[in-house]
């Protein structure tokens, strides 16, 4: 028998935010392989339609990344905390994460880290997520926004280099973004049980051990199982 | 010298034969490749300014280069007396199905058939051969009464970036039977040399001031063998990277025809942007002569399709998409893969170490 305590851990406007952005950039992948390769693929139907939905999903996921920084710089005010790493990551976190993901984690020891609200993301989700969220996401919505107004914002697109070069851009930050989320999905299946981790993306609460919980903040209940 | 003298009898047999082939009525003679006589006394006033009004001047320069100025000028004006200047209400206009009849038949039956007479899109002093025709000065001709604005706006009723498509195409591009596209390229330069102005096709004499005493092709084509390397478009476009002139790329018919109409195969977006890296292989330079013609050279083949500096300001999605490119983005998703691949195949084989763990931790 062990004490089991529930973390809120994701509050509404994240979780919100989180599959806004999710299904938002598994359309904008979809849609954005149709344009790019019509003759292959026609899951949105015509070309029009791909290119439609795939304006209207960009549009979405810039707002949503908008959302995303605002809460945090303005509201939460954790975005350096949750996001950057600090000293500690950089000199042994990372390495401790990489040892624990590539090593110990087939001899099933446990995960070095340990989620709390104000400490949401080991040293390796700090670091991926700061490239993704502050150069990835910012870069591929600026060249999507350019290359959806080629016309109005002709001087910006010729101040960047021209088309071809936003389009080059455009098309390997996304498949960046794709392969990251290859990526992403499946590490959120290495919880204690393969559904663990997406959980709090639904409900907010987070179940962790007693033992592996260490000084929570915020929003704790504790019950018995 | 029998020979020769009998070739020499043959050939003039023969282009007498050709010559004649065609003479439209009451014309005084016929035959392409020479102008000289044929336009009679006619330019002595109609082309020299003061003499004659500004609705009646007939530019000498780019007149000539018309095939109406080969025909000359009793061959349409068949009606004009030489005096006609002291007759009043004489009338000059053309008939242009004398020589025009199976455009004519084509143009009635198309939907802008009695909307426009010929000399409503064409002037026939003015009158050039297609790949002589910009597709910016085609859209200048359309735009007389097709407003541009109101244009964008009726197209965008359905076109995504349809200002975008009017800039980028000429309208008979879609509004005809026309075919056999090729990509064009201009050179193009700001409006009054401003520093945010309107990007125009470059006229003649500001490309003569940039190339000086070279021919103004030599801007592009460096080495001056009348044909464009993509090494030599990449050279132009770092070259004038910090200076106003740039390539504009449009997307041209090589077969023009008069059969205006609204085709709905044009509506679906793939008619254009579904080629593939296979098509989009053939395009043009064109640059302005100074009798008011282009010169069009071959460029080689692939340059919209070059990743970023042969033709960086023209991409079309789908249709000009590079092969290098899609291949390092496929390389970086499949590093994506790289992760639930591996290690999801090490943790499944080393599932029985965790469930051994989790067990004794219960």
């Amino acid at each position: 028998m062990s004490d089991k305590k529930r973390i809120y851990l994701q509050p509404s406007p994240v979780r919100i935010w989180h599959w806004v952005n999710a299904f938002g950039i598994v359309t904008l992948c979809i849609s954005g392989a149709q344009i790019r390769f019509p003759e292959y693929i026609h899951v949105l139907g015509s070309y029009r339609n791909s290119i439609v939905v795939h304006n209207w999903a960009g549009i979405i996921v810039a707002l949503s990344f908008s959302l995303w920084f605002f809460y945090y710089t303005l509201f939460a005010k954790t975005i350096m905390k949750i996001y950057v790493p600090n000293a500690e990551d950089l000199k042994r976190g990372l390495f401790r994460q990489a040892i624990f993901y590539f090593l110990q984690y087939f001899f099933g020891q446990p995960n070095p880290h340990h989620a709390t609200p104000e400490n949401k993301f080991n040293p390796m989700q700090k670091s991926a997520y700061l490239a993704i969220m502050f150069v990835l996401v910012p870069l591929v919505s600026l060249t999507g926004i350019l290359l959806m107004n080629v016309s109005p914002l002709r001087e910006l697109v010729l101040m960047a280099g021209g088309l071809k070069i936003l389009v080059g851009s455009h098309f390997l930050l996304a498949c960046s973004l794709g392969a990251f989320l290859f990526t992403h999905v499946y590490l959120a299946t290495l919880g204690k049980t393969p559904l663990a981790y997406f959980k709090p993306m639904v409900t907010g609460w987070e179940e962790v051990e007693e033992d592996e919980h260490h000084a929570p903040h915020g929003h704790v209940e504790q019950r018995t199982s | 010298m029998k020979i020769a003298r009998r070739q020499l009898r043959l050939l003039l047999l023969l282009g007498a034969v050709v010559g004649c082939w065609g003479i439209p009525e009451g014309s005084s003679g016929y035959s392409f490749g020479e102008t000289g006589g044929k336009n009679g006394n006619c330019p002595g006033c109609h082309s020299a300014p003061g003499k004659i009004s500004d609705k009646r001047f007939i530019d000498p320069v780019i007149y000539a280069q018309t095939t109406h100025a080969r025909i000359g000028c009793p061959s349409c004006h068949d009606s004009i007396a030489g005096n006609h200047q002291a007759q009043k209400g004489s009338s000059a206009k053309a008939d242009c199905t004398k020589c025009h009849g199976d455009i004519l038949s084509e143009y009635a039956a198309s939907s802008h058939g009695g909307k426009a007479p010929c000399s409503g899109c064409h002037d026939p002093h003015r009158a050039r051969t297609t790949v002589n025709v910009s597709g910016a000065e085609i859209n200048r001709m359309c735009s007389g009464c097709h407003d541009r604005y109101r244009m964008i706006a009726v197209h965008s009723e359905w076109l995504p970036q349809a200002d975008l498509h009017v800039d980028m195409l000429p309208c008979v591009t879609c509004h005809t039977g026309s075919r056999d596209y090729v990509i064009t390229m201009y050179i193009v330069n700001r409006k009054g040399g401003e520093r945010f102005g309107k990007l125009e096709l470059a006229p003649y004499d500001e490309l003569k001031k940039h190339a000086g005493e070279r021919d103004i092709l030599s801007l592009v084509d460096s080495n001056g063998d009348g044909y464009i390397s993509l090494a030599e478009l990449r050279l132009f476009n770092s070259a004038h990277q910090s200076d106003p002139l740039r390539l504009k790329a449009m997307m041209t018919p090589e077969r023009v025809t008069h059969s205006f109409q609204i085709l709905d195969n044009r509506r679906n977006c793939t008619f254009c942007h579904a080629s593939g890296p296979g098509a989009m292989q053939t395009s043009y330079l064109a640059v302005p002569q100074s009798d008011g013609t282009l010169q069009r050279i071959a460029v080689e083949k692939g340059a919209v399709i070059d990743a970023l500096y042969a033709t960086p300001d023209f991409y079309m999605t789908g249709a000009t998409r590079n092969a290098t490119l899609n291949k390092i983005g496929g390389m970086i998703i499949a590093g994506g893969l790289i992760m639930p691949v591996g290690h999801g195949f090490l943790r499944f084989l080393t599932r029985k170490n965790r469930k051994e763990k989790e067990n004794g931790h219960e």
